[in-house]
């Protein structure tokens, strides 16, 4: 039997790693654990996260996630056992805002279009609160690191999204919205003056701005247009791009790794979502089953239990060993009831082409340290 | 507890089992006596398994006497908003069956967000309060109360917040009045309540405090109930637990090491659950504590069970 090696074949066949899952499964730590294995085996490496966990940050020495590429210290990892030799692990959040900023910055022909955009009322709110953006924005951080060649591999997180779908439709959407003859009218009722009228539009796309305005106020259609007419330079470089991102995602540079828990494999989320993944041409090729309750050996009995309390020094209160018991069977149930229905899926694994799975068993205390994040490296890496 | 509110929004971090609680406390204020309609934006086919229903679709089926689920699907709910406030089919189809329109409204961010609080909103009663129930006859348009299953954390956070940003970006016009409308129920303690629903673990406790102080002090939102799930009962005392957590383990035990084995998980996990429950005190809100089922409950029995904590 091949030794197994866990998601390393991955990191020699891929410089994107994609983590992929619905919300609450440890997306994020196995992300951040994946970067440490790959630093450890000698890849400079970027972890690129979504969530701003601050205790993910404290378990790699820092304060906060922060919205610009930072590198761990050797030295603070040495401190706490990891070794990385040639490796490096820098790490950044995904900020969106700022990623949006930046995009319009890089795009804008000129520091007037560009003020125009950053200055916007609506620009403010598309930018920062609201759903969807995000999901652009990581798309589109995505190219920009694929693009930095200081890194050997990159791992990606993906935003918390339900089915986390939205990440792989966001820039299907964009295309459409940019796409859409209402927005190009839009442009259009934005005269070069800078006054809107939608008396310049054609007929047809005129009645249709004008039922929307009906719906939401004149004055809003008026703000979008001005945002949409000073972003429209920007359109035509966003549509190219998130083409030229779904292309990209779908070459042998980036890899996909479903992330999941015993609960939510359950509930087929992680079904739906690798069927949604191969309508776009994704593959999925490895699956990690987070907090899975270690199953252990045959429960003993009471007389056992206190004989071996007793010969530990172990003291407990009354009942101490029918309460060991107890937690023994309570605990044991669960571990058995997982490892069961672990153990039906595997016909179900099996139809998705066999890609790699790996468990990392549920510590009993939360991962936040150092040594913890290692130790799920470890599980990661087939330990 | 939570018997007077229209608008109830369950909403904590993925995996809390917010599903689960949505249909729990539904299961309570039905008990009450007060019409209840658990609306179910995703994960239908878990829900419909909880209550004991084939199937929960884009109309409100009845579960149980007082009790009713529907799926809102927030494409389906942004037309019916369109026909609602245009009031006429030709300008409906002029708007949504349109080449022009086309892909437009699917990526507008906030369009699907707005579409999914705004028709739950309404179905509460709407901006009157009355309106459904006085206006309509039928049985399935006039409910007391709604409780939302609502998105996790993040994306809960931008349903919310959807209602101040059409009030910031749209200076007139119907969705503004119908933003402000809806801003009003949901500010208002007496017609709303948001429930936060969490684990006593590290992680999601430091989620919910993160997010009770953004919708209690950012936004100003009431905060009705904090929903501790999965509850463990304790075996140990805490200095039990301090004495198990001393005891050497090998990481594959056998013989009557198996119980020790667990009993030290348990006792780890016990700690755990103590210290975060803890630190969710300073929120001084009424809690639910929801015990953890034997098994992952799967039947109305399971959720009326449940139901009996509220």
């Amino acid at each position: 039997m091949p030794e197994n090696r866990g998601l390393v074949p991955l990191l020699d066949r891929h410089r994107m790693l994609v983590c992929v899952g619905s919300g609450g499964v440890g997306k994020t730590t196995v992300a951040a654990a994946l970067a440490l294995a790959a630093a450890q085996r000698g890849r400079r490496t970027l972890c690129l996260t979504i969530d701003p966990a601050r205790r993910l940050a404290n378990s790699l020495g820092l304060d906060s996630m922060p919205p610009e590429q930072v590198t761990i210290a050797p030295e603070w990892l040495r401190e706490h056992g990891v070794e990385l030799g040639r490796g490096s692990l820098t790490v950044m959040m995904l900020d969106t805002k700022h990623t949006f900023d930046e995009l319009v910055r890089s795009k804008a022909s000129s520091a007037e279009s560009r003020d125009r955009i950053l200055n916007n009322h609506l620009y403010q709110y598309i930018s920062t609160h609201l759903a969807g953006t995000q999901s652009y924005m990581a798309m589109e951080k995505v190219l920009m690191v694929e693009e930095d060649d200081s890194y050997d591999t990159i791992v990606l997180d993906t935003p918390p999204m339900h089915h986390a779908l939205d990440f792989f439709e966001a820039p299907e959407r964009m295309v459409e919205v940019i796409d859409s003859p209402a927005l190009r009218g839009l442009v259009q009722a934005m005269q070069t003056s800078g006054r809107f009228s939608l008396n310049v539009v054609a007929r047809s796309i005129g009645a249709v701005l004008r039922t929307i305005g009906r719906i939401t106020g004149g004055p809003l259609l008026e703000e979008m247009a001005g945002l949409v007419s000073a972003m429209n330079e920007l359109f035509g470089g966003f549509q190219e791009r998130a083409g030229r991102v779904l292309e990209q995602m779908r070459s042998s540079r980036f890899g996909y790794i479903a992330v999941s828990t015993p609960a939510s494999l359950r509930w087929s989320e992680v079904d739906v979502l690798t069927d949604r993944m191969r309508e776009r041409g994704l593959r999925t090729d490895a699956l990690v089953i987070n907090r899975v309750h270690p199953a252990r050996g045959r429960l003993p009995e009471l007389g056992d239990v206190a004989s071996l309390l007793s010969a530990r020094g172990i003291e407990l209160g009354a009942s101490g060993p029918e309460r060991v018991l107890q937690a023994a069977r309570e605990e044991s149930a669960l571990a058995e009831r997982q490892k069961q229905e672990l153990e039906q899926l595997q016909e179900r694994l099996r139809a998705w082409g066999a890609p790699i799975q790996v468990t990392v068993p549920a510590f009993a205390v939360d991962v936040h340290h150092p040594e913890r994040l290692r130790e799920v490296a470890g599980f990661l890496c087939g330990a | 507890m939570l018997e007077n509110q229209r608008f109830i929004f369950v909403t904590g971090k993925g995996g809390v089992g917010k599903t689960t609680v949505s249909a729990a406390l539904g299961a309570h204020l039905a008990a009450a006596g007060r019409r209840t309609l658990v609306v179910v934006p995703t994960g239908t086919e878990k829900a419909a398994r909880l209550l004991g229903v084939p199937a929960i679709g884009n109309t409100p089926v009845e579960v149980r006497p007082n009790l009713y689920a529907v799926h809102i699907d927030p494409e389906d709910a942004m037309r019916e908003y369109g026909l609602m406030v245009l009031k006429s089919r030709l300008l409906y189809d002029t708007l949504f069956d349109n080449r022009y329109v086309r892909g437009f409204f699917r990526g507008v961010p906030g369009l699907r967000e707005w579409a999914l609080l705004g028709k739950a909103w309404f179905l509460s009663g709407g901006a009157s309060g009355e309106q459904q129930r006085s206006g309509k006859e039928g049985s399935e348009s006039s409910f007391d109360v709604v409780v939302l299953d609502a998105p996790a954390t993040g994306h809960g956070m931008e349903v919310l917040r959807v209602p101040r940003v059409i009030m910031d970006v749209a200076p007139g016009g119907r969705l503004r009045a119908d933003a402000e409308a809806a801003w009003a129920t949901l500010t208002d303690p007496a017609q709303s309540a948001m429930v936060l629903v969490s684990l006593a673990e590290e992680l999601p406790v430091t989620e919910t405090l993160e997010l009770a102080h953004t919708l209690a002090d950012e936004m100003g939102l009431p905060i009705g109930a904090l929903v501790l799930n999965m509850l463990k009962s304790p075996l140990f005392s805490p200095t039990e637990r301090a004495t198990l957590l001393d005891a050497p383990v090998p990481t594959f035990p056998e013989g009557a090491e198996v119980a020790l084995y667990y009993a030290v998980r348990r006792a780890s996990s016990e700690t755990v659950q103590e210290e975060s429950a803890n630190r969710l005190e300073e929120l001084r809100l009424p809690t639910v504590r929801l015990p953890l089922l034997p098994e992952e409950p799967s039947g109305f029995s399971d959720v009326e069970g449940l139901a009996g904590h509220f």
